[in-house]
């Protein structure tokens, strides 16, 4: 058999247990609507700042779904196992890089595909809502292509963190721990702080919606793209790491 | 065909499985027997490849479960804890599994109406499902892609007394059909009615492996139960002539030695009235409650019912089960 049928076997089977679990599928359509319900708030009660961009302003809760997208990519591990379902897909597919693989594929595809959707729906609305001329626009392409990536990455490492910890909980505050503290602590480091927030996927997401929050001295003066590449490096290392543990791990 | 050799498996310094070998051939049922405690999960999950093994392999058909192409087409199995997601609907378990291994879905149905979880219930989230319910579920997973092996752990868990038969009956037809099924329980009853073969293990040690019949027949004494309205001098009698004699339970003695011909015979020239005679053979669930007294984990009991003989103890065992104390039929039928 090879690799391309167990691979579109193994994600026809993911698909199939992501959409047939309340959990992941009403997490993933908060996801996909955050986006949309921010842009309309915040273009109807004019509450931007004078330097933000009509992009950045109508994505302002992108960060907060980005959020939920690692949420989901945890949840879509941790579920099998606080269920004990991980036996179950393990004894069907014994290979456990392809489970992983397979998960992996599905969380970004969905997560891709929604948040394009979303975010670019969500700037339409910003951008007839808001009064015209009054923030400067921004440009919303390519930068949309590479915020619906940034939300695939964070699938990714939610699923990372949800292999590592095994526990729903648990992987939940961590991972929302590690996309929050980064930009909450880091004025406490001073000069550091732009190392500190501007490794975080939310900064990279913050870059890439061109709002005022992304300034240099908080996140950094890497460019949007290349953040976007160094935690999309990073997440593919912590996915490996994840890997290793689970081809070690009993079930 | 599931093969073990050296099959060991530690946890710290725990030892779960030890150096366990045997053989699971197809065409009939071949029951794993042991207390709680004594490894037969942990040797499924090893089968399964779900935990690696510290030492040793086991193969089904051949190769190691990793290697199986299409895997629950070659094995189904169920194992202790469920594994179904509560929130999922049966059906969308069904599908999944169905779907992974490139099994057609029409295949669900077919598996639903098999274990006969009506198709109603089987949309229904399994939460709500009785023990009886998901063990069917359980059941239709382990089905689905129509293996050559099944491996079950511990399948009339929680289901009744039809549920029970149903099995029985599932698990001899799908043996005659020249499949390997491989059951665990820790009930000796169940795998009496059930079993062609039996494993037993006891604190990851290979006890016995064998057939049924040959495990009663060399395990197992065979023994007289007699009652007479003078019983004591009926016992004297006896153990003059060199048997063995024990209080039963449930009236009458006991009878190790001499058969039921000489025990007569007996009687009749001194003069003893005989109201029963009942020749025996130890029912499984002595013979295994003997073999496996000495490894058994967990146990409640004092220690010094370990001196205590075969009879004591398994009528100790029968009080726990709440079962009740009448003359178990299993003696008398052997």
């Amino acid at each position: 058999m090879t690799t391309s049928v167990l691979g579109s076997q193994a994600l026809a089977y993911e698909w199939i247990k992501f959409r047939s679990v309340r959990s992941t599928v009403w997490t993933t359509v908060a996801t996909a609507l955050l986006p949309v319900l921010g842009a309309v708030f915040v273009a109807t009660t004019g509450s931007l700042q004078s330097d933000d961009t009509v992009l950045g302003g109508s994505l302002t809760l992108s960060v907060v779904a980005q959020m939920l997208a690692a949420v989901v990519g945890a949840l879509v591990m941790t579920g099998e196992y606080s269920s004990g379902t991980i036996r179950t897909t393990f004894a069907a597919r014994p290979r456990r890089s392809t489970v992983l693989a397979a998960k992996a594929a599905l969380v970004a595809g969905v997560m891709y595909v929604l948040a394009l959707a979303s975010c670019t729906l969500a700037y339409l609305l910003g951008d007839a809502l808001l009064p015209e001329g009054r923030y400067a626009q921004g440009d919303p392409l390519p930068a949309l292509f590479g915020i619906a990536a940034s939300f695939a990455v964070a699938a990714v490492l939610g699923l990372a963190v949800g292999t590592l910890v095994r526990h729903s909980a648990g992987a939940v505050t961590t991972v929302i721990g590690l996309l929050l503290l980064p930009s909450l602590f880091g004025p406490l480091f001073g000069d550091a702080e732009r190392w500190i927030a501007g490794l975080s996927p939310t900064a990279a997401l913050e870059k890439l919606i061109q709002t005022s929050d992304a300034a240099a001295d908080t996140v950094g003066s890497l460019g949007p793209w290349p953040s976007l590449l160094l935690v999309a490096a990073y997440t593919t290392a912590l996915a490996l790491g994840a890997l290793v543990l689970l081809r070690r791990r009993d079930v | 065909m599931i093969e073990a050799t050296e099959l060991t498996k530690r946890y710290g310094d725990r030892t779960a499985v030890d150096r366990l070998s045997f053989t699971v051939r197809p065409g009939r049922v071949t029951g794993f027997l042991g207390p709680n405690g004594a490894g037969k999960s942990t040797t499924m999950r090893l089968i399964l490849g779900l935990d690696s093994a510290t030492a040793g392999r086991v193969t089904v058909g051949g190769k190691a479960y990793a290697d199986l192409p299409v895997p629950l087409r070659a094995v189904g199995s169920l194992l202790d804890a469920k594994g179904v997601h509560g929130g999922r609907s049966a059906y969308h378990h069904l599908a999944g599994l169905a779907a992974s291994n490139g099994i057609p879905r029409h295949r669900v149905e077919e598996v639903l109406d098999l274990v006969g979880l009506p198709e109603e219930a089987a949309r229904r989230r399994t939460k709500g499902f009785s023990l009886g319910m998901g063990q069917r579920l359980g059941i239709a997973a382990a089905l689905i892609g129509d293996p050559e092996v099944l491996i079950l752990d511990e399948p009339v868990n929680g289901l009744d007394t039809e549920g029970i038969r149903w099995i029985r009956g599932l698990m001899r037809s799908l043996a005659a059909e020249g499949r390997t099924v491989f059951l665990s329980s820790h009930l000796m009853s169940e795998m009496e009615l059930t079993a062609d073969h039996i494993v037993v293990i006891g604190q990851g040690r290979l006890l016995a492996d064998t057939t049924m019949r040959d495990f009663i027949e060399t395990n197992s004494r065979a023994h007289t139960l007699v009652r007479s309205p003078e019983p004591e001098k009926l016992r004297a009698l006896l153990e003059t002539a060199g048997a063995q004699v024990r209080l039963e339970p449930t009236g009458g003695w006991r009878v190790e030695g001499p058969d039921a011909a000489a025990i007569g015979d007996l009687a009749r020239d001194h003069g003893v009235a005989v109201h029963e005679l009942t020749p025996a053979h130890s029912s499984l669930e002595e013979v295994y409650t003997a073999l496996s007294q000495s490894s058994v984990e967990y146990r409640t009991e004092d220690r010094s019912t370990v001196d205590r003989s075969t009879v004591d103890r398994s009528t100790e065992d029968r009080s726990t089960d709440d079962r009740p104390a009448a003359p178990s039929p299993k003696e008398t039928v052997r």
